[in-house]
């Protein structure tokens, strides 16, 4: 049944479903602390419950400017290779059970969009982009390696 | 399952792994009598703990072993692979019992006969005798007692209670930083203040323990290493020699546990994939027993471990192809990506570079899940291939993960932590005891005599100071990364120290190279951990040039830069006393001449030495010193011009350093190098001879073009021309002359002179005439007063002639 959860948020001017099982929580950002020479994804970092999470701006990952930091925004939490990052959302929408099978993606994205995407979801009449959190961390790094 | 049980466990799963290694180490060398006589006192330590847990099954098999090993010890039987694997067996089925034990708490029903039968089958001789076992046992007994009183310094603690100490340890220190704090703001009386002091250092003092008793020595990592390649080796067929060092280094023991995977999942790849089959070797050239070495060492706060082998390497090509092949990467990514990031693709998931899956390595976990697991206590991963020669394959990880002192620093309104350790001097900026120079473009600080070659952490974060900052509160921090070498970092202010407990950041932020870590102060505002080492890196200041102040490193840098022909420096000293070097090989000699020699003329300082006259590269005439009567010159010469340089005295003629730092712009100074301690300008010849050669010299000093004057009735050109001429460097003859010599340029003194016929059209002519205004637009007449156009068109003819 887990599998069927669905967190829907908008993630860099987009909307997306995200496995709940990838995530770990959405929280509240304060302000967080820059990384000087860090690569431009890498929106800061900030502390929860003692432990030292990295901000990513998606909207970077996906190739548009990035975006300034409101204080309170919210974040979604994950946890990639032992490492805790936080994505920016723009919105959190919903967290929910969707019955509709996951799809392969069709038609044609933006490059961006393409690399992080895995599947389509059919959502209150909508087509929501299913994507792995992990993405939003690790293509950076190897395309900067 | 009672206590006694438990420590056999822990005491005999470590014993079994020691004495895995040792046992192959023997195997090499059957002669090597300490090795054998470990493993038999091993053994014997599991027969005898084994007897008072009433453990019949692990008492057989480990009297069985130490039964073969005692015939050894006695010389009534060889040490053959047949005797190597049948202990090997043995040990292998201890291993599996003490599994059962610590799952069920008691020993599994069982037959061993087949094992301690193939120990049994030893060579035919080994019937005749019957060794008494009694008297074995009283042969041994001396070496017992010493290996059982070793045993004695030291106890066994369960692991998640030494774990337990280290986070509570952590709390305190936590909560000791916040009470500091707020001992500060509510203003203590110095009474609290100095108990509380006291208890500070006895924390720092336990905190120092608990990190110590959580460290151990690599040599446990190392150790099932040996039977790993041994058995595998063995299964394909390979020969190989398998070495470590390092193992005295020191690792704190979740770091271990870590790395245990990853290091043995690299050998096995090394052993099934990077080595060759026999044939390939010898079809390569190479010896047929292949080496694979893991060396550690610590550097710094770091420990590297190398895994080195001799194989084929890594093959860009071939990953690629794979990759492509998988469907991981497109054949258009793959063009578009440099060897190194080819060579990387190794780390994607589920990538295995061998041709077929094997049962050895090619089972899933692969190289991705080695660098996830290194990442993840904030190492890295580094491949250095060679291919066809080799791989190795550097593990970089921090030495702990515990709790650091730590000083806090601001910059670009900005905190930092710098390990405590790494510092060696604080000092403000503009107090007294430094000096900031500025020398060709770079910063230097000099500290009671001592130079730093000076980092603005600014500058090297890529970050502008910040406007609300005080330049009193400017701070040099002396930092020493290890290895002898110490830079001074300027940062904005200091704040204070604290004790930090530091976590691995992200990959990406370790990526930088800037940062060792994160931590997390009590204000709840995570800081970065500088890592000083990087610093360097990223500023571009050459280590090895710091590390020229020790001695060792000088020599091994004379002897790099030796091997490299670097040219050689001559050191001098100035009128002012300033330090400073010039390539030696644009000196053509260093006199003294009097100091009557040098006088002014013509704006600049010239120098009559013989019957020559040069410049000389001073502003004004050096100042004649008491006593002094004469003057050191260096004579610098660039195959046309001669330029003397005043100095006070030769110091020295060194190798020329490799590490210049370069001066932003053109000027006297080249930049700047570090002889010794001392901070040395370089000297630009190329811009000094340009300051000083005659722009409209003749580039040719061996054949200086011929200049002819014709018409030259009144002797104006003999006398106010041709030295004029001489001294632009051409050669002058006047039309009577009687020579056959062709000129490169005729100029005729009178405006409507035909002499100029004789010579006809092969050479160029310039009429020079007497009126200071052309006649007319068409007029190439110059006028004879004008210097540069007269030179300027010499120049013109001259080269045109040639071109």
């Amino acid at each position: 049944m887990m599998d069927k959860l669905y967190l829907v948020a908008r993630i860099a001017d987009t909307r997306v479903a995200l496995r709940s099982r990838a995530i770990n929580s959405v929280v509240a950002v304060g302000t967080p602390v820059e990384v000087p020479g860090a690569p431009p994804h890498v929106a800061g970092l900030f502390a929860l419950r003692s432990r030292v999470f990295t901000l990513i701006d998606p909207h970077v990952v996906i190739g548009l400017p990035p975006v300034p930091i409101a204080e309170g925004q919210r974040v979604i939490v994950v946890d990639v290779a032992g490492h805790g990052y936080a994505l920016l959302a723009d919105a959190i929408e919903d967290v929910c059970f969707i019955e509709a099978p996951e799809t392969r993606v069709s038609g044609k994205l933006l490059p961006g969009w393409a690399r992080v995407a895995e599947a389509m979801i059919e959502h209150q009449s909508a087509s929501l982009l299913v994507v792995d959190p992990s993405h939003f961390i690790t293509l950076p790094v190897l395309n900067a390696a | 399952m009672d206590d006694l049980l438990n420590d056999f466990l822990a005491e005999t799963a470590e014993i079994l792994a020691e004495a895995g290694g040792a046992l192959v180490a023997w195997e090499a060398d059957p002669a090597d009598r300490a090795q054998l006589d470990a493993i038999f006192r091993l053994v014997h330590t599991i027969k005898g703990s084994s007897g008072f847990l009433a453990l019949p099954r692990v008492t057989a098999l480990a009297h069985a072993a130490e039964d073969a090993l005692d015939q050894v010890r006695r010389g009534q039987r060889t040490a053959d692979a047949a005797l190597v694997t049948g202990v090997l067996a043995i040990v292998d089925r201890l291993n599996l019992l003490c599994a059962a034990l610590g799952q069920d708490g008691t020993e599994p029903p069982g037959d061993d006969r087949a094992v301690i039968a193939a120990l049994a089958e030893g060579p035919v001789a080994r019937e005749t005798e019957e060794p008494p076992e009694v008297a074995g046992i009283q042969l041994r007994r001396e070496d017992d007692i010493q290996a059982d009183l070793k045993n004695w310094r030291s106890i066994r603690v369960p692991l998640p209670l030494l774990d337990s100490v280290m986070t509570g340890v952590t709390d305190i220190v936590l909560v000791r930083n916040e009470f500091a704090r707020m001992l500060r703001e509510s203003g203590a009386s110095p009474a609290v203040i100095a108990s509380f002091d006291r208890l500070s250092d006895s924390i720092a003092g336990m905190r120092q323990s608990v990190s110590q008793m959580r460290m151990q020595r690599i040599d446990k990592l190392f150790a099932p290493l040996p039977r790993i390649v041994r058995d595998l080796a063995q299964d394909m067929g390979k020969k190989i020699a398998f070495h470590t060092s390092g193992g005295e280094v020191e690792l704190d023991r979740e770091m271990m546990e870590n790395i245990r995977d990853p290091l043995i999942h690299i050998v096995r790849n090394a052993i099934d994939h990077g080595i060759e089959t026999l044939e390939d070797r010898v079809a390569a050239g190479k010896d047929i027993t292949a080496t694979i070495s893991v060396a550690a060492r610590q550097s710094g706060n770091q420990i590297e471990i190398e895994v080195r082998d001799d194989g084929r390497g890594l093959s860009p090509e071939a990953i690629t192809a794979k990759a492509i092949a998988s469907r991981a990467i497109t054949a258009a990514e793959a063009r578009a990506m440099s060897p190194k990031e080819k060579l990387e693709l190794i780390f994607r998931p589920g990538f295995s570079t061998a041709a077929k899956i094997t049962a050895v390595s090619g089972r899933g976990v692969g190289m991705d899940i080695v660098k996830a697991n290194i990442e993840k206590i904030g190492g890295i991963v580094e491949l250095r291939n060679d291919e066809g020669r080799g791989l190795s394959i550097l593990l970089r990880v921090p030495m702990t993960l515990t709790i650091i002192s730590g000083l806090m620093v601001r910059a670009a309104g900005q905190y930092f932590a710098i390990p405590r350790g790494a510092v060696r001097e604080i000092l403000l900026e503009n107090g007294d005891t430094v000096r900031i120079d500025r020398v060709g473009g770079g910063e230097l600080a000099t500290v009671r005599g001592e130079q730093f070659p000076l980092l603005r952490l600014e500058d090297v974060i890529g970050r502008t100071r910040d406007a609300a900052d005080d330049a009193d509160d400017r701070a040099l921090v002396i930092v020493r990364p290890g290895q002898g070498q110490s830079y001074a970092l300027s940062v904005a202010a200091i704040h204070d120290h604290e004790e930090l407990v530091i976590k691995p950041a992200a990959p990406m932020i370790m990526a930088t190279g800037l940062y060792a870590g994160t931590t997390l102060p009590d204000n709840g505002r995570p800081v970065l951990l500088l890592d000083v080492q990087g610093l360097l890196s990223a500023a571009d200041v050459d280590a090895a040039e710091a590390g020229r102040r020790r001695g060792d490193a000088a020599e091994a840098e004379a002897q790099a830069s030796a091997a490299r022909g670097a040219a050689q420096l001559l050191l001098f000293r100035e009128a002012g006393g300033r330090m400073r070097g010039i390539r030696l090989s644009v000196i053509e000699r260093v006199e003294e001449v009097p100091v009557a020699a040098l006088f002014e003329s013509a704006g600049r300082i010239q120098a009559r030495i013989g019957d020559d006259i040069f410049a000389v590269h001073a502003a004004k005439l050096p100042a004649a010193q008491d006593g002094q009567a004469t003057q050191k010159l260096m004579r610098l010469h660039d195959g046309q011009t001669m330029l003397c340089y005043p100095i006070a005295d030769v110091v020295d003629i060194v190798r020329l350093p490799d590490a210049v730092r370069p001066a932003t712009a053109p000027g006297l100074v080249a930049g700047v190098v570090l002889v010794g301690d001392e901070p040395v300008e370089l000297i630009d010849p190329f811009w000094l001879m340009e300051q000083y050669a005659r722009p409209d010299a003749a580039p040719t000093a061996g054949h200086a073009p011929l200049c002819r004057l014709v018409a030259d009735q009144d002797g104006w050109g003999e006398n106010f021309l041709a030295p004029l001429l001489r001294s632009a460097g051409y050669r002058v003859a006047v039309a009577t002359a009687e020579d056959d010599e062709i000129p490169d340029v005729l100029l005729c003194l009178a405006e409507d002179s035909a002499e100029t016929a004789a010579v006809g059209d092969a050479v160029p002519v310039i009429r020079l005439r007497t009126a200071v205004a052309a006649t007319g637009p068409d007029d190439d007449t110059v006028y004879r007063y004008d210097r540069q156009a007269l030179l300027a068109a010499l120049a013109q003819r001259v080269g045109g002639s040639r071109a």
